[in-house]
């Protein structure tokens, strides 16, 4: 009995310990790192093309959607948050979100203006096969309650929170469209007087029935169509293509006529139905 | 000795804590009949020198877009942390705000924040109140730089923050919340009875027992509130909706966040848009005033009845008895 209760109290010793200091698991020499990346696209007649992106009030429209009017972009941004690897045999890597003042893991801001945003690397991946990435865009509760947060959570710096409700947005995507007639407000990149502004703010964390309280972060389960092969020293590359043009075209289509300023959870629920159909898997490179 | 095993993981885990649980001022105490702790205090432990730091925050002016209006313009602590003055708050430029300020007491019992609920997290109600056009309209980006500027912020920022090199918003909002947090109003004469250091007179215990039968549904527990949003008969049609301007819900127009009344007999002028100066119109209101609309609370509409039945008698004794939620300690306590 004596025996047993020394060990209970080393037991709860060492827990202790681990409970008051920060994880760090040391680098175990059999894990790999894989990268993810995410290339924004647009899909036009089944041939992507590299996005392009014009400056503020530009009147050059690149693109249409499936309601024949044209629009461009000058601003396109989004969290992915929560990515689990899967592998055939059991494999299973998940890249744990955790908050504080000064960092933030596990949840990665994209922005289509700053290229190095679109990779993600994680790393201590165990050795195996995977062929399956699950991921959510936008920021879920773990990410709020912690409360004011730093790094790419910053409110002050991240230009991606709704103070209001407490929440960040998911998505932003600002441009024009001829077809809009403007008035729209509370954007980085345009102008209140802007004549053709468009602007979706797509967020909401929480969901409370019957109320604009809306979760319109969405989680994903992407398949692989070969296995990325992780071992220490190799660095497979998993390519995620998000088409611009699904966005606004698919389960809903989005009409730059009427709803073209969209700040709110109750708001953005069409275009927020959209993204799971925007991301699909491309390719890896082993 | 199970006991003994359960004791020394107790120890054990107390001392994760730094400070000694009786003496320091700056740890957040409170009575055990206090409802449950709702803000995260393992993600901001409270120092003496963060809560200080949070104490200048929010005196400071400089939070303002025109270094003109503190967070203390609005939250004056000899009233409990409301604004006597205004009716409703003014911000900048002497912009009048729709709401009248609430009461900071008790913050890190309450689960949602501002009167509809909005925010849900009290490290984010500055974001708010910064940002808010009609309160001190400032970017909260060009607070944190403002900050930066200022040697002294930057010393004491480091001694709340050990480490810290520039000053970053969330460092701000977690020291704002240190001081709110550490703002427990627990020693009220109300306070005192439930201890056994103090005793109702017969009228107050009879404005208890009133109040617990007519008001207690909603103003329930020992913050005097549910937390819930209600629609307690102001109006018929709503100039501010309220609750409904967060959850876009026609069933929450006119609803509101239950206020704690702790503090009550300091905290006029009354309700979400100021308009009742006293305790007087506030009881008037919910015997006579009560108005009805689909969203009113059904304890307002008893029998076909608006309103709550009381006798003059009645009504003053209830006033009587939130009196005794004056806690004068925490009014004039020199550390907040
Ligand atoms: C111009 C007056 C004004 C200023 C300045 C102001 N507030 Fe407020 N405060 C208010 C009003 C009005 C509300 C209620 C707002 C609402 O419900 O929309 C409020 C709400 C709050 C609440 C929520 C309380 C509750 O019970 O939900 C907190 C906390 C708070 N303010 C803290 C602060 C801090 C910290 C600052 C400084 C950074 C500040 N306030 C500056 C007027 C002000
Ligand atoms: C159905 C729920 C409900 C009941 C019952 C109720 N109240 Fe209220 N009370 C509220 C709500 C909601 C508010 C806030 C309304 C607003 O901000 O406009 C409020 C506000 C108040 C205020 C003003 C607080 C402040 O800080 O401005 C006082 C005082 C008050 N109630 C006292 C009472 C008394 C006394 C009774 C019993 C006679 C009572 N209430 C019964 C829901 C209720």
């Amino acid at each position: 009995m004596k025996k047993l209760l020394l060990i209970s109290i080393l037991a709860s010793i060492n827990l202790y310990f681990t409970s008051c200091s920060k994880d760090d698991n040391p680098t175990d020499e059999t894990n790999g790192t894989v990268e993810v990346e995410f290339d924004n696209i647009a899909l036009v007649d089944g041939i992507q093309r590299q996005l392009s992106m014009v400056t503020p009030g530009s009147s050059d429209y690149q693109y249409t959607n499936a309601l024949n009017q044209k629009f461009n972009i000058n601003l396109l941004r989004y969290y992915i948050s929560n990515i689990v690897l899967e592998g055939p045999n059991g494999e299973y890597f998940e890249d744990k979100v955790s908050v504080t003042t000064t960092a933030v893991k596990g949840i990665y801001l994209v922005d289509e203006s700053n290229h190095t945003s679109s990779l993600i690397t994680l790393s201590d991946v165990p050795a195996g096969e995977y062929n399956k990435i699950k991921f959510t865009v936008g920021v879920d509760e773990n990410g709020v309650t912690e409360g004011a947060a730093g790094g790419i959570l910053d409110p002050a710096t991240c230009n991606m929170f709704w103070n209001w409700n407490s929440g960040y947005i998911a998505l932003k995507f600002e441009g024009q469209s001829p077809d809009s007639n403007g008035g729209v407000s509370g954007t980085e990149t345009l102008d209140e007087n802007s004549i053709h502004g468009i602007a979706y703010h797509i967020g909401g964390w929480r969901d409370i029935e019957g109320t604009a309280f809306v979760y319109n972060n969405k989680a994903l389960s992407l398949d692989f169509d070969t296995n990325a092969k992780v071992k220490y020293g190799e660095q497979p590359h998993v390519h995620i293509v998000m088409d611009v043009l699904t966005l606004f075209n698919g389960e809903n289509d989005i009409d730059f006529t009427g709803n073209h300023n969209v700040h709110k959870p109750l708001d953005g629920v069409d275009m927020a139905n959209n993204i799971p159909n925007a991301f699909t898997f491309d390719h890896i490179h082993q | 000795m199970k006991n003994l095993l359960f004791t020394i993981i107790i120890i054990f885990s107390i001392s994760c804590q730094k400070d000694d649980v009786v003496e320091n001022p700056y740890q957040l105490s409170y009575p055990a009949y206090f409802p449950e702790l709702k803000y995260p205090l393992d993600t901001n432990p409270i120092t003496k020198a963060g809560f200080e730091l949070g104490k200048k925050l929010f005196n400071d002016p400089r939070l303002s877009i025109d270094n003109s209006v503190a967070c203390s313009n609005c939250h004056v602590k000899s009233v409990a942390f409301t604004d006597p003055q205004h009716n409703p708050s003014v911000g900048v430029f002497e912009r009048s705000g729709t709401r009248n300020a609430p009461m900071i007491a008790n913050m890190a019992f309450q689960p949602e924040f501002l009167l509809d609920g909005g925010v849900s997290h009290l490290d984010f109600v500055p974001v708010f109140a910064i940002e808010n056009q009609r309160e001190m309209a400032e970017s909260l980006v060009h607070v944190v730089t403002k900050l930066n500027k200022i040697d002294e912020y930057r010393q004491e920022f480091r001694n709340a923050f050990p480490n810290l090199d520039t000053i970053t918003s969330p460092f701000m909002l977690k020291a704002l919340s240190q001081y709110m947090l550490l703002l427990v109003s627990d020693e009220a004469k109300y306070d005192h009875v439930l201890q056994g250091i103090a005793q109702y007179t017969q009228d107050e215990l009879a404005g208890k027992t009133l109040f617990d039968s007519k008001c207690a549904t909603c103003h329930s527990g020992a913050l005097f509130t549910n937390y819930g949003f209600f629609n307690n008969g102001l109006d018929s049609s709503f100039e501010d909706i309220g609750r409904a301007k967060i959850t876009e819900s026609d069933s929450d127009l006119g609803k509101f966040k239950v206020p704690s009344l702790r503090n009550i007999g300091r905290t006029a002028p009354y309700m979400h848009d100021g308009r009742f100066e006293t305790l007087e119109e506030v009881l008037n209101h919910y015997r006579f005033g009560v108005k009805d609309s689909p969203t009113l609370a059904q304890e307002l509409r008893t029998a076909g009845q608006l309103g709550i039945e009381l006798s003059d008698d009645e009504a003053e004794k209830i006033i009587l008895f939130l009196n005794t939620l004056t806690d004068y300690e925490f009014i004039s306590n020199p550390i907040f």
